[in-house]
């Protein structure tokens, strides 16, 4: 059977929970921008008016103050807006149990199974799913819709997006005169570079994507290039699964520094903190890993520097010292000295610390038993009531990392 | 076989999602998941008591059901011995709650 798949897409996303949370600035331009102080004073969303004043995403929040000085700027709240997105994704929980949330403001729904209660009519289903969230929390959702979910997010990109509705239906038999005649850069998952690369052999439309033979694309670039010809041809087998997020692969923490950092001894301490997030939530869930890995980028950009390592460790653990030790290791062997603008640490090969092998011979019961502890002290008292000393230094992180999400204020 | 053709491999490595997210949408589910407890009327109470008190004197095996909010609990045994005082009862050594039980059947 035909299935129908839904990208929703909010608008704006975050500056339209501002403007709901601020109906004083309704008719004003908003954005809301990280800390001005910091790399991350970037414009993270814009409202509509301010977009129209030229603002876009992603510029510093100098360059659109430049082009819009009455611009109100309002600080990130995340957790404010995980909120809102979970309270949408109880709204689409309302029409259909398959929901799956791609990022904040994107989530699929499969509607196969609640088409009938509206007559059959998608158009039907997806306004009233655009009013309930309108309604219920001031959000202005596009819809992209299509017989699986790769046609409904170009549906959603390159059509909702941009008509008056803000609802689009990709249909699979009608490529021809429709997705087939846009450039390959507004395919998902085609990039500049990719872009670049499809241009020089001659492909420039997606419909020319699509009509290349899947072996020239498949000699190419692999599996990759299959991905690509079968999202030209609209054609995606994956369910829209909403368990999706409920399996843990592996734990990882990343952050971007700062200012950059040149020498080890500064890079210890975010290194250390890293270790020990990463393994203190390692402890909430109960996992331990047995496979540590590091990513380091280099600060200067046209000179794109750093690496990804990972190390197998000979027991699965998630005591941090022990962590932190292999993070050192590998870093030693593969930091190449130049300056370091981000750093991630992560612990994979999860399993279940309720069965543990013993050793004689190390000596982590005693350092698990502080960490345990240094938890507990976190749970009830804030991530910053106990912390090591180092933390307080200047290269220290933890302070300021505690009040965030996603690299942004709470 | 499990690369970015099968499954849904191809959309979880592509997408954007903060970890605080992921957490708050599995501690959102699980909250749905949480049962209610089911409410009792005075005649059913009351058959929950006399089966209770029939397993006490005659040594009868029981099915008992009890209340948990995530999982289906029940008990079967023989009623050693009951607590009016503290309102709970003894099956095979161990303590249960008397207010917890939401249904009885005789083995």
């Amino acid at each position: 059977m035909q299935r129908v798949v839904m990208l929703a897409d909010c608008q704006s996303f975050y500056a339209t929970v501002e403007k709901v949370a601020h109906p004083e600035y309704a008719n004003r331009p908003v954005v809301v921008a990280g800390d001005p102080e910091r790399r991350s004073g970037i414009v993270l969303a814009a409202c509509p008016i301010a977009k129209s004043f030229g603002v876009t995403t992603a510029e510093t929040l100098g360059e659109a103050l430049a082009k819009c000085p009455q611009l109100v700027v309002i600080r990130p709240r995340m957790q404010e807006y995980i909120k809102v997105s979970l309270h949408i994704t109880s709204i689409y929980n309302s029409f259909t149990d398959l929901v799956e949330p791609y990022s904040i403001d994107e989530q699929f729904l499969d509607v196969t199974g609640s088409l009938h209660l509206y007559g059959g009519d998608v158009q039907a289903l997806a306004q009233a799913i655009q009013h309930e969230v309108k309604l219920m929390t001031g959000v202005y959702i596009r819809i992209g819709i299509g017989s699986n979910k790769v046609l409904a997010k170009m549906a959603c990109d390159n059509y909702a997006k941009k008509n008056r509705s803000g609802i689009y239906m990709l249909q699979q038999d009608d490529l021809r005169n429709t997705l087939w005649s846009l450039p390959v850069s507004s395919m998902f998952m085609v990039g500049r570079r990719m872009t670049r690369h499809l241009n020089r052999i001659g492909v420039h439309t997606i419909g020319e994507l699509a009509n290349t033979p899947l072996a020239v694309l498949r000699r190419r670039w692999g599996v990759n290039g299959e991905v690509l010809w079968r999202f030209a041809n609209g054609i995606d087998f994956s369910p829209v699964s909403p368990s999706t997020h409920q399996t843990q692969k592996q734990i990882g923490h990343h952050m971007t520094l700062p200012r950059d950092y040149v020498s080890l001894q500064e890079l210890k301490v975010p290194l250390q903190e890293l270790s020990d997030l990463v393994c203190q939530r390692a402890r909430a869930k109960g996992y331990m890993g047995t496979t540590v890995a590091v990513t380091c980028r280099g600060a200067n950009f046209d000179y794109p520097t750093g690496f990804h390592r990972q190390l197998k460790l000979e027991e699965a653990t998630y005591v941090s010292t022990v962590v932190f030790q292999t993070v050192m290791k590998l870093f030693h062997q593969h930091w190449d000295g130049l300056p370091v603008r981000s750093i991630g640490v992560s612990l994979a090969g999860l399993v279940s610390d309720q069965i543990v092998q013993l050793s004689l011979f190390n000596q982590s019961e005693k350092q698990l038993a502080l960490e345990r502890t240094t938890d507990l002290i976190k749970a009830r008292y804030g991530e910053t009531a106990i912390m090591r000393a180092v933390s307080i230094t200047d290269p220290g992180q933890a302070r300021d990392r505690a009040n965030k999400i996603g690299g942004h204020y709470k | 076989m499990s690369n970015k053709l099968s499954g849904n491999i191809l959309w979880e490595s592509s997408r954007m999602m903060l970890p605080e997210h992921k957490e708050a949408i599995n501690r959102f589910n699980q909250s749905l998941q949480i049962r209610k407890r089911a409410q009792l009327d005075e005649q059913e109470q009351e058959l929950i008591n006399r089966a209770l008190q029939q397993s006490l004197r005659h040594r009868i095996a029981l099915t008992i059901h009890m209340y948990d909010p995530y999982e289906q609990l029940s008990i079967i045994g023989v009623v050693d011995r009951i607590d009016k005082q503290l309102q709970r009862f003894m099956v095979d050594g161990e303590w249960f709650c008397l207010a917890e039980v939401v249904r009885v059947e005789f083995e």
